[in-house]
């Protein structure tokens, strides 16, 4: 290859940092452009600087390493390198293209490197990283929601979610502090959002059940949902069915 | 405290009990009646009536023995507690022996003017000797309760030794702390050699099996730095130890292990999540005969990192409350960015 594959490395802890440019520097196909010690830096610079190749760490301060793949507007290709082997199996999900356990070899990371380059070979420069990513999720119900809007990224709590609308492609996301938009299915919300906190009402909206004040029926077998602030919402039958099921009446 | 009757709670000794009282009913009305010549039809209403009356109502006694402990009352008032009692017992054994006695023995008259001082008297000896039953009962039913304490105990320590080796297993220790010393080893080999030396002390003392539940604070403050130090050196400026403790407070007793979860707490929710330096402030005093120490962490409000299970301080909590007796000896203060646990340990007075 004769274009260098141009790296960010982001991970918290200076000594891992340190460790994988020193391994880094004698693989002459590698120019490290840039370092992050956060998801929030990771997710500027990758923006920003469009590398080919990300080295990705999983448990960082602020935000998760999957959690900052949801938020580039350029793929690159991903290398986890991570202490955790439970997250293999979703970073496969997420078409990573190799997943190092700390503490790893220099071997080990070469060949992690070979294989981004025989990916660039067949696949081209950018990957198609977190795009793919199945709606269902693995681990228990979501706690939080990670969102961006031009240049802040901001973690909105499961809990300050009032509802959701969908948006063609995207969802809008209503929260306490403000809405959002995001690049997700309805069906991803609807399995990722505890059943016993929110709901699907129709196929544009699910809310959270603690935030309806009422229900009024407006035309024969036709109804709204009425939120504490006022906004209405409409119900299709299958939504009047769910909220049946889950306020008992 | 179970109050419950042991003839309740214990069918077997209840059991023996009846089956003492008749043996001894019945080896009476055969002296009575092949030794001393007294007809069968009195000595059986004679002895029974009155033996195992008593057997039921004594069985009373229990409750007397139950609410004048003589750990929670003087002296004087358990003897007049008792002497009340008995006369109370020995009242309502007479009457109703009496009654009886007048319904079916032949010539009660004669026969109660005889031996109804005689009775009274071995009534309230028998009260006696029902409580020296109860209260033997009774310690045997203490003891049993702290052996099965002490068992519970054994089982709490081997989960905290085996939480503090899992903590040094899991990924957040050993595997990036080992990460850490691939990477010293090629920029600052000393410092690599020195971790290793670290890690190896500090899981030597998980390993070992110490029976004796209790250290000194110094010790186990010393197994804490190395834990610390290790972290530290994975985490640089972003995690600064700070030690406030007062020179007395060294060679204070603790359980062994109940330290490290608390750092590791402060670690995973601290600085885990921060990206500014997190202080981890331990102050230590000796407040009579409690040993105080209070480890706290600042802590970013805005992230929202998955709550920990809590398995380590239930743990601490439990331990505490087998050990010494008390549920209220951890202290849990969360204020929104700052989180505070506060341990008091029981001393031996000097």
């Amino acid at each position: 290859m004769t274009e260098k594959l141009r790296t960010i490395i982001v991970e918290d802890e200076e000594l891992a940092r340190n460790l994988m440019k020193n391994f880094l520097s004698d693989i002459e196909s590698i120019e490290i452009i840039a370092e992050c010690e956060n998801g929030f830096e990771g997710v500027k610079m990758i923006n920003e600087l469009k590398p080919d190749l990300v080295f990705l760490d999983i448990q960082m301060p602020k935000i998760t390493g999957f959690e900052m793949l949801e938020l580039l507007e350029h793929k690159p290709q991903i290398i986890f390198a991570t202490a955790y082997d439970q997250y293999a199996l979703k970073a496969f999900e997420y078409n990573a293209a190799d997943y190092l356990l700390k503490p790893y070899s220099k071997d080990r990371l070469v060949e992690a490197v070979a294989k981004v380059e025989e990916r660039i070979q067949t696949e081209g420069r950018e990957s198609d990283v977190a795009e793919k990513v199945s709606d269902f999720p693995r681990e228990g119900y979501l706690d939080r929601v990670v969102v961006k809007d031009r240049h802040k990224i901001h973690i909105a709590p499961v809990d300050a979610i009032r509802y959701i609308e969908s948006m063609d492609d995207y969802v809008m996301i209503y929260t306490t502090e403000g809405r959002w938009m995001k690049q997700k299915t309805m069906k991803y919300f609807e399995t990722s959002l505890n059943p016993n906190d929110f709901v699907r009402i129709h196929r544009s909206y699910i809310v959270k059940v603690n935030e309806i004040s009422e229900i009024q029926q407006y035309e024969k077998e036709s109804y709204v949902v009425i939120l504490h602030d006022k906004t209405k919402l409409k119900v299709s039958k299958t939504g009047y069915k769910n909220l049946k099921d889950i306020l008992n009446f | 405290m179970d109050i419950r009757h042991p003839f309740i709670s214990n069918p077997k000794l209840t059991i023996a009990y009846g089956l003492f009282w008749i043996l001894v009913s019945t080896v009476l009305v055969l002296i009575a009646t092949l030794v001393n010549g007294v007809p069968l039809g009195n000595s059986v209403v004679e002895t029974f009536t009155f033996l195992i009356l008593y057997a039921l109502i004594g069985a009373a006694i229990w409750y007397v023995i139950k609410f004048s402990t003589l750990e929670d009352n003087s002296i004087l008032r358990v003897i007049l507690a008792h002497l009340i009692a008995a006369t109370i017992i020995v009242f309502i054994w007479m009457y109703i022996g009496v009654v009886v006695v007048k319904a079916f023995h032949p010539n009660a008259r004669q026969w109660l003017d005889h031996t109804v001082l005689g009775r009274t008297v071995a009534g309230y000896i028998m009260y006696v000797g029902f409580v020296v039953f109860f209260y033997a009962v009774n310690y045997y039913y203490a003891f049993k309760e702290k052996s099965k304490n002490e068992t519970h105990l054994k089982a709490l320590v081997k989960e905290a030794e085996l939480h503090a080796l899992k903590s040094q297993i899991n990924p957040h220790f050993l595997f990036n702390s080992l990460n850490s010393i691939s990477s010293l080893t090629m920029t600052d080999p000393a410092r690599a050699q020195e971790m290793v030396i670290n890690l190896s002390q500090l899981m030597r003392y998980s390993l070992k099996h110490d029976q004796d539940e209790k250290v000194t604070f110094m010790r186990e403050l010393e197994n804490n730095k190395l834990y610390l130090s290790i972290e530290k050196v994975r985490f640089g400026k972003k995690l600064n130890p700070v030690f406030a403790i007062e020179e007395d407070c060294m060679k204070a007793e603790i359980p062994n292990m109940i330290l490290q979860p608390l750092y590791e707490n402060a670690i995973k929710y601290g600085v885990y999540e921060a990206t500014e330096t997190i202080d981890v402030i331990t102050h230590c005093r000796l407040n009579g005969n409690m040993l105080e120490i209070v480890i706290s962490n600042t802590y970013d409000k805005n992230v929202l990192s998955k709550k920990g299970e809590g398995i380590g301080l239930r743990n601490i909590r439990d331990r505490l409350q087998v050990i010494y007796g008390n549920p209220h000896l951890l202290r849990i203060e969360d204020n929104n960015n700052e989180f505070t646990v506060t341990l008091n340990i029981p001393q031996k007075q000097k």
